[in-house]
């Protein structure tokens, strides 16, 4: 049985879910990774594959290629921002989305940003584009803090997302994570959404929670796993049990086969 | 004697969120009540029956009777409202906007990718689109003018998406909210949602006012302080402090505009 819980977006209704977080925690140890492993080695794949919670979330159908925009560049600015502004508390948050913009296109200038980066994109776009893009990044850091700031506990802007890669099985898997709190041994992981959560967004979170246990060094799971869509309004969370973690490693091995099969009948 | 009056603010952004003393304290209990209100309504309505698509509501099925035809809602009037709300997300975030058409128009194109209504304006012969450039300066203008600075402490968002699900996702209520400033965490009201629209305001907009408070108030659980709406066609601004009453007033107008919507289909 999975442990999916709907709440409603508010302060105390967020802190109770941080609050109530299991104790008891799933760890996953090398066996279950060897397992693993095993499986998306069975789905032979001639490309590396990479995996994450959105593309469970769409049934492995895959959307048409990446492109940078002002919406798909925010949450690397905004969280990036948001750090920044936890060491230098003196700045705003357009100062703060400001200086990181600056410093990709430094980056760009300096010659470091390789073709199809952010820093890239961001350097051949003209002065009001980057006015919209600042304007997004803006939108997703203030309602990042503004979450973070109605936490009673300690927090902090993680530093990247999780990445696990599976041994010989040509697999990149990729959590998202935005938040983490940590309260006596024990970690809580907020994720921060756009639109509204749909029938999916359970398995997308269990597959974000997976993730992130395999790519802890001593594989052990955060307590909790919330996601947040302020758009809705509302807050849904897995804990770190044993049946979440497998039905999140389900998730994302049957993804793998739909995109494989998928590749087989186009190609056939 | 002399009387002295307390001096009108000098921009719309001053005048957006008042005194800063006046303020009353942040109110989280008034949103599961019109909640309750809004279903019970919804229920009275559409009964046990689940429709084949969900009704959805927005700003603008308040905004008129259907039967009335509202220019601003052509596409020439659409094309000129999302350029003019480009121009405020600039502004938002302290960009100075000289170019006010073409820099619009920049930020437009990379925002929407494709879109029906970036191909009702590419299909615009050169005297349209030398029209609708003149157009959205003179609303601009008008918008940088009173606008004023927009204090960055003030967390600033542009274009803020809202949507709401209501009876099991039967109805859905979406807005967008094109300018919000202040905290929904501060002990105090502080949140004050700006609206910008290029028509001249009346009835319409003052229940656009109110649903902005309601949908705001259903998504974050915090009553904002005060809904705005500026016209940048008259230059004048409506200001309006958010109470129970005006959200119980919204949330009337929504169960109404959807009753329309259940006999008109």
């Amino acid at each position: 049985m999975t442990t999916l819980l709907h709440r409603r977006h508010t302060a105390p209704g967020l802190n109770e879910l941080i609050e109530s977080a299991p104790r008891e925690r799933a760890s996953l140890c090398d066996d279950h990774r060897r397992s693993l492993a095993a499986r998306f080695r069975a789905i032979a794949s001639v490309d590396h594959r990479r995996l994450d919670a959105w593309m469970v979330e769409q049934a492995g159908k895959s959307g048409g290629g990446f492109r940078w925009s002002p919406s798909t560049a925010r949450r690397t600015l905004g969280n990036a921002a948001l750090r920044r502004l936890t060491h230098e508390t003196n700045l705003s948050m357009i100062e703060a989305v400001n200086d990181e913009l600056m410093d990709q296109l430094l980056r760009a200038a300096a010659g470091h940003a390789r073709r199809g980066t952010l820093a890239w994109w961001l350097a051949g776009i003209s002065h009001a584009e980057l006015g919209l893009v600042s304007a997004e990044a803006v939108n997703w850091a203030t309602q990042l803090v503004e979450i973070a700031r109605s936490l009673d506990f300690e927090w902090k802007v993680s530093s990247s997302d999780a990445y696990y890669d599976v041994a010989r099985a040509r697999t990149t898997l990729r959590g998202r994570r935005d938040l983490e709190i940590v309260r006596d041994d024990a970690r809580v992981i907020v994720r921060l959404r756009s639109g509204s959560p749909g029938k999916s967004a359970g398995p997308g979170l269990r597959s974000d929670l997976t993730i992130e246990t395999l790519a802890h060094p001593d594989g052990l799971a955060p307590a909790r796993m919330i996601g947040i869509w302020p758009e809705a309004g509302v807050c849904l969370s897995v804990d770190g049990t044993m049946d979440d973690l497998r039905s999140g490693a389900r998730d994302l091995v049957r993804t793998a086969v739909v995109q494989q099969r998928a590749k087989t009948s186009i190609a056939a | 004697m002399t009387l002295l009056t307390s001096p009108s603010p000098r921009c719309a952004i001053e005048a957006l969120r008042g005194e800063r003393t006046l303020r009353p304290l942040a109110d989280t209990t008034t949103a599961s009540g019109l909640r309750s209100v809004l279903e019970d309504g919804i229920y009275q309505i559409l009964g046990t029956s689940k429709p084949p698509a969900p009704h959805v509501v927005r700003a603008s099925s308040l905004r008129q009777n259907p039967q009335t035809t509202d220019i601003s809602l052509s596409p020439l009037g659409r094309i000129r409202g999302v350029l003019v709300n480009q121009v405020l997300r600039l502004l938002s975030v302290g960009v100075k906007v000289e170019r006010p058409f073409d820099e619009a128009l920049l930020a437009w194109r990379l925002d929407a990718g494709t879109s029906e209504l970036l191909t009702s304006l590419d299909r615009l012969d050169s005297d349209e689109m030398a029209r609708l450039a003149t157009d959205v300066t003179a609303h601009s203008i008008t918008l940088i003018r009173s606008l004023g600075d927009v204090p960055a402490r003030w967390l600033p968002r542009s274009s803020v998406r809202a949507t709401q699900l209501l009876s099991g996702g039967s109805v859905i209520l979406r807005d967008v909210i094109d300018l919000m400033v202040g905290s929904t965490s501060s002990p105090v009201a502080s949140v004050a949602l700006f609206d910008v629209t290029t028509s001249p305001l009346g009835e319409g907009a003052e229940r656009t006012m109110r649903y902005h408070a309601l949908v705001q108030t259903l998504r974050s659980s915090v009553v904002p302080l005060r809904t705005s709406t500026f016209s940048t066609a008259t230059g004048e601004m409506w200001s309006l402090d958010v109470d129970a009453e005006l959200l119980l007033r919204s949330a009337n107008e929504v169960l109404s505009a959807l009753e329309s919507m259940t006999k008109s289909s």
